[in-house]
């Protein structure tokens, strides 16, 4: 491997971390599934750098997994997103406050 | 090995009835009014059939799988709890106009994703696993349609349970690149190598707060109380029982896989997370007044009792955590299902009013969920109580003091708010408040299920203990 796989680390850590923010702190639904988007792909890149390293296929399969969850995910999510936006008019997290107690 | 697919036979029959589910949803447009109920229940039955009938195979598919004794056990539960969850919806979804092929496929699928946990070996099984279950589940929560309640309970779910399961994927991932290994057993029970101590320590703490996001434990329970409000009671029931047994069940296994130089990092952990969920969990039920977020919170008190005996599972507290699980997935299961049977099609039966004279009204339904309440609260002589008694003796066995008293003062806490809905059925006078519907034959039969498991399990609890402790030993 010509980059050393600390830095490809470093580079997925941050892409979690920016994923993670970006999820937990933004208040429309659909920048909160970017950053869940974001999220598994920093795991995305981990991966196939840690099968590099091991040299072993399994990582990299793993990926492909993991596109294929991610895009079901995002039907899912986007469907129930769709479909909320139509009965309140709104995709801001906060105005979803019906249930408390 | 033709072996092997005879050995995935439960797995196989889960995914073949849910496929047949959603093709005669989509294709048989006159079909039979039950035939959706039927098929998914000849598919629990035929699953379970062959989880009994099988002989467990320890590894199987060059030891990704494993259908061994442990699997077989906790197979067995997923299906009781589908089984009986099935009962509850039927004529739940029927009358609110959700019965289609999404409820029955959708059941059966996260059934299989809940089978899947339990005999994974490898961290892409789990990962798929935990996926089905989870997409199965956002839909689940979100099924009725134009109930705005439903509708932000799926929302909610569907963003907390996304990030969960991300975190947890990039745990993995850091796992993978710290061992070198995507087998379960060998990843966490590798050797430590001196410069990975900090990806390790990382990727533990990542795949526990994912899997803590969906057992809910303390700090990550905020979701519970919303989602079990607002999803539709016989599905709260699936949610609380399977979704959570199934995530403990695989919690246990990592666990118990765990080397234990990794373990002794993990321990405190575990310890504090055990306490602030007992505590906080009981502590915030008191104030509730309305039944489904009560039973949420106690929900999350629930496993932290079950966190609390983890700590003790290298000293042999496998068999009363496997025995407390099944008890926990029984009560809970009949407690909201009885909530769902005794509601009316505008909205659950959800305000603490709303019960009162129920008892009188209500005689039978009304008995079994107290009795529900009372295992709950851990209170003899129902199933709670024997939960309780194994799960406090391995704590105090494997030498711990501090944590089982906070758990006990826990306990009498709990007593306060599982009574208070025990006296409003029984000791307040009957308020005019909604209509209760009828008892028909599915529900009572369900009903009469759990009553029987909760005395059985609370009285004779001998032949499960042997059970599990043979199965763990």
């Amino acid at each position: 491997m010509i980059v050393p796989f600390s830095h490809v680390l470093i580079l997925a850590g941050i892409l979690f971390v920016l994923g993670a923010v970006c999820a937990l702190a933004r208040r429309n639904l659909i920048m909160i599934l970017i950053g869940v988007e974001v999220m598994l792909n920093a795991a995305g890149l981990a991966l196939i750098g840690a099968a590099l390293k091991w040299r072993q296929l399994e990582g990299q399969i793993f990926v492909i997994f993991i596109m294929a969850v991610a895009a079901a995910e995002v039907a899912v999510g986007l469907a129930l997103i769709v479909y909320s936006q139509r009965r309140t008019g709104t995709l801001e997290a906060d105005r979803f406050n019906l249930l408390k107690g | 090995m033709p072996n092997d697919w005879l050995v995935i036979l439960p797995l196989l029959s889960l995914a073949a009835g849910g496929t047949a589910v959603f093709g005669a949803g989509a294709f048989w447009r006159s079909r039979p009014r039950e035939l959706l109920f039927a098929l998914s229940l000849i598919t629990v039955a035929a699953a379970g059939a062959a989880v009994v009938l099988v002989a467990p195979q320890a590894a199987s598919f060059s030891g990704v799988l494993d259908l061994g004794s442990y699997s077989r056990f906790f197979n067995f539960l997923f299906l009781a709890i589908t089984g009986l969850t099935l009962l509850f919806v039927r004529h739940y979804a029927r009358e609110r106009g959700f019965a289609g092929d999404e409820l029955y496929g959708l059941l059966l699928f996260a059934a299989l994703g809940m089978a899947l946990l339990a005999v994974a070996r490898h961290w892409l099984i789990f990962f798929l696993g935990l996926e089905l279950l989870s997409l199965s589940l956002y839909v689940l929560i979100a099924i009725r349609k134009g109930d705005a309640g439903s509708n932000e309970a799926g929302v909610k779910y569907f963003i907390l349970g996304a990030v969960a399961s991300a975190f947890l994927t990039f745990g993995i991932a850091l796992l993978y690149a710290a061992t070198g290994s995507l087998d379960i057993g060998a990843s966490l029970g590798a050797e430590l190598q001196p410069g990975a101590l900090p990806l390790l320590m990382a990727a533990l703490s990542l795949i526990l707060v994912g899997v803590g996001f969906k057992i809910s434990l303390v700090p990550f329970h905020l979701w519970t109380p919303d989602v079990y409000q607002g999803a539709p009671a016989p599905v709260t029931a699936f949610l609380s029982a399977g979704s959570k047994v199934a995530l403990f069940a695989a919690l246990l296994r990592f666990s118990l896989d765990l080397g234990p130089a990794a373990w002794s990092y993990a321990l405190p952990a575990i310890w504090v997370l055990a306490v602030l969920t007992m505590v906080v969990g009981n502590i915030t039920a008191l104030r509730q007044t309305q039944v489904k977020r009560l039973l949420a919170y106690s929900s999350v008190a629930q496993m932290g009792y079950l966190l609390m005996a983890l700590v003790a599972v290298k000293e042999g507290g496998a068999p009363a955590l496997m025995f407390f699980l099944a008890v926990y997935a029984v009560m809970d299961l009949g407690a909201f299902g009885i909530v769902g049977t005794l509601s009316g099609t505008a909205a659950d039966r959800d305000a603490l009013e709303n019960y009162r004279g129920l008892g009188y009204s209500q005689p039978w339904r009304a008995a079994v969920l107290a009795v529900c309440l009372i295992s709950l609260a851990g209170l003899p002589p129902t199933a709670g109580f024997m939960g309780k008694l194994v799960l406090f003796k391995v704590v105090l066995q494997a030498h711990y003091r501090v944590l089982p008293v906070i758990g006990i003062l826990t306990v009498i806490i709990s007593i306060y708010y599982y009574i208070k809905v025990v006296i409003a059925l029984y000791l307040q006078p009957r308020a005019a408040g909604t209509a209760v519907p009828r008892a028909e034959p599915s529900g009572v039969l369900a009903v009469a299920v759990i009553l029987v498991l909760l005395l059985w399990l609370g009285l004779l609890p001998g032949s499960v203990l042997n059970l599990v402790s043979r199965i763990a030993g």
